[in-house]
């Protein structure tokens, strides 16, 4: 509840009007705020690109997830991870954004390349440490119960680790609307372009106003995954 | 927490006989990645000038059959490290050596095939690297690093790493690559990169010294009362909902308002467009990461080691010095491992406020189109980054103690 009034509250800040009449309230002078419908379709451009960077890296890392905490997988692969992890600290969206930028030009590729790459570790790790943290009886008694390995994993495995798994969704999904306004930089239309706009003609209402409203979207988004997980849990019985 | 959640693997004895087969994975892929910009994909580009696109040329053509050797070397040195994988350190050492040798002969060589590339063109042609190129070379250091990990020894892989990206500056100063573009880029810049390179390390320490400033009350406060500890993660919590971006650039108005209400300040040598904005825009972003290391390694000491000192007589201060702090070490330092990474990471952003640093360079390549001009600005930003992060690494590792190694 708390994030989703949170995002009313930067959603309110981010509209014509409002910005506009607290500008002139505070003395600052004269400058044109960006109208709603464009603030809308900036943001329904922001929220499209980020959920489908999100599912995405949700895919590639869920099944990585499972991969490495196969009994088979070996101590190479785990490290080969590792070094992922390090490398994708080091190498900030910005970055991402930048050097993919002679490859796919100015527009969305860029950037969701970007947003892959920076979901992608931490619902890695909570995968992993979602299926790591299943109890090794639960996997002995389906032995016992003669469920072949792909059935330990779909019936038990995967069942007993999903909240965990739903959560580390719900964080990277606030990070990767957080940071898609950077594509603004590459081109791509999200809540970042009256930003860098904001920026380069120094137009601080706007600005101000691409960033209370990706302030807004992270935390509703927030606000209904949290709903989301809510109602996932209440009907499965214990 | 990478490091924790992903070493904390448990083992399982036994099997042994069917690991191999995702460690043959985990080899292969990198190996792989190195032979598809072998094969698959265009070495070298030659474009008219440094912002058209160029025309691809596969490693064959550009590098002729030294290619072949390049890929025989490569399966040599993987199956010699599956030999020598049980052997002395020596042994052990000798994939990675020729790896590295390889790496080195490959940079040199597509250094010298592009100079008979531009003869006959006009003075303004590049001669770019092109997927291949970059393709092979990240598949060859994953390689590297891979394989450097098997030895067992911890210095290996960045100190062969470290030497590749040396020996690669070696042959960029004795002139080797003059004929690649990024190395006239270099050439055309090289006092503004490293000028660069120094504002970025200035501001990326400030700013993390900053946040430490700010994170070790606020931690110390966070660690004494539960409630100030929910205050500030949902405040610290806030900041990282707020875009970078956007937090720099609000940054911005925010000090030029304050400083025209009191114009004092500019006197201390403030401003509204400089580092000023990027140095609290990023000491706000990093005070998550470290105050909340700070509280968890304050509070990893065990109550019953804290009972007992407090039953010696020993006081708070001490207690914090001599008990808590030795033992919250490790903790401490992977806190202020992530802050550091992540501070040379977030100042590339001050490029936007005119902080300057190496996000300038970046910034300015994006603006005109330049390839080569934004690869310059970006690769000292990674390679400062993993610097950093083996460092404290390796530092942590040191602090811990033998004893825990697994």
């Amino acid at each position: 509840m708390g994030a989703a009034a949170t995002g009313l509250v930067f959603a309110g800040l981010a509209e014509f009007h409002v910005a506009t009449r607290l500008w002139s309230a505070a003395g600052w002078g004269v400058k044109v705020a960006l109208p709603d419908d464009r603030l809308l379709a900036l943001g329904a451009e922001h929220l499209a690109l980020s959920m489908g960077s999100l599912a995405a890296a949700a895919l590639a890392a869920v099944s990585l997830g499972v991969l490495v905490t196969r009994p088979w997988a070996g101590r190479d692969l785990r490290g080969a991870i590792d070094t992922l992890g390090t490398i994708s600290q080091a190498v900030p969206p910005v970055v991402v954004v930048a050097v993919t930028l002679p490859v796919f030009g100015f527009g969305p590729g860029p950037t969701m390349i970007a947003l892959f790459a920076y979901g992608l570790l931490p619902i890695l790790r909570g995968t992993v440490a979602a299926i790591e943290s299943v109890p090794s009886e639960a996997r002995d008694a389906a032995e016992a119960l003669g469920f072949t390995s792909a059935q330990t994993l779909w019936r038990v495995e995967l069942p007993l680790a999903a909240p965990l798994i739903a959560a580390s969704l719900r964080i990277a999904l606030v990070l990767v609307i957080a940071t898609a306004s950077v594509g603004a930089l590459a081109g791509a239309a999200t809540l970042g372009t009256p930003i860098v706009a904001g920026l380069q003609n120094q137009n601080e209402i706007e600005l101000l106003q691409g960033a209370a409203a990706t302030a807004a979207l992270a935390f509703l988004a927030d606000g209904a995954a949290l709903a989301l997980l809510g109602l996932l849990e209440r009907p499965s019985p214990a | 927490m990478t490091e924790q959640t992903l070493s904390g693997w448990r083992s399982r004895p036994g099997r042994a006989a069917t690991a191999w087969r995702s460690d043959a994975f985990g080899r292969l892929a990198p190996a792989a990645t190195v032979l598809l910009g072998f094969y698959a994909c265009n070495w070298i580009s030659i474009a008219p000038n440094r912002l058209l696109p160029g025309q691809g040329v596969p490693a064959l053509a550009a590098l002729g059959p030294m290619v072949h050797v390049g890929a025989a070397g490569l399966v040599l040195a993987l199956a010699l490290g599956t030999i020598t994988s049980e052997r002395g350190p020596l042994m052990r050492l000798a994939p990675i050596t020729l790896l590295i040798i390889l790496a080195s002969m490959l940079v040199v060589l597509t250094g010298v095939a592009a100079t008979p590339l531009l003869v006959g063109r006009p003075p303004a042609a590049r001669v770019m690297v092109a997927a291949g190129g970059w393709l092979s070379l990240a598949g060859l250091l994953a390689t590297i690093a891979g394989e450097a990990r098997r030895t067992g020894i911890h210095a290996a892989a960045p100190v062969a790493l470290g030497l590749v990206v040396l020996i690669a500056a070696a042959a960029a100063y004795s002139g080797w690559l003059d004929a690649l573009s990024l190395a006239r880029e270099i050439r055309a810049r090289a006092d503004l990169l490293g000028a660069a390179m120094r504002g970025h390390i200035a501001l990326s320490a400030g700013a993390l010294g900053l946040g430490l400033a700010a994170a070790l009350p606020l931690g110390w406060a966070a660690f004494r009362s539960p409630r100030v500890e929910a205050l500030t993660s949902v405040l610290l919590q806030g900041v990282q909902v707020v875009p970078a971006m956007a937090l720099l650039a609000a940054l911005v108005p925010a000090l030029s308002f304050i400083l025209a209400a009191f114009p004092a300040l500019r006197g201390v040598g403030l401003a509204a467009i400089g580092p000023a904005p990027a140095l609290i825009g990023v000491a706000a972003y990093l005070a998550l990461p470290l105050v909340s290391s700070l509280v968890a390694g304050l509070r990893l000491a065990d109550a019953a080691v804290i009972e007992a000192a407090r039953a010696m007589g020993m006081t708070e201060a001490r207690l914090t010095r001599e008990v808590r702090i030795p033992l919250g070490m490790p903790l401490l330092v992977a806190g202020l491992r992530v802050g550091a990474v992540q501070s040379i990471g977030l100042t590339t952003l001050g490029g936007l406020v005119g902080a300057g640093g190496l996000g300038a360079i970046v910034f300015e390549g994006m603006a005109q189109f330049a390839p080569d001009l934004i690869l310059l600005g970006a690769a000292p930003i990674v390679l400062l980054a993993l610097a950093v992060d083996s460092g404290l690494r390796t530092l942590g590792r040191r602090l811990r103690g033998p004893q825990s190694e697994p």
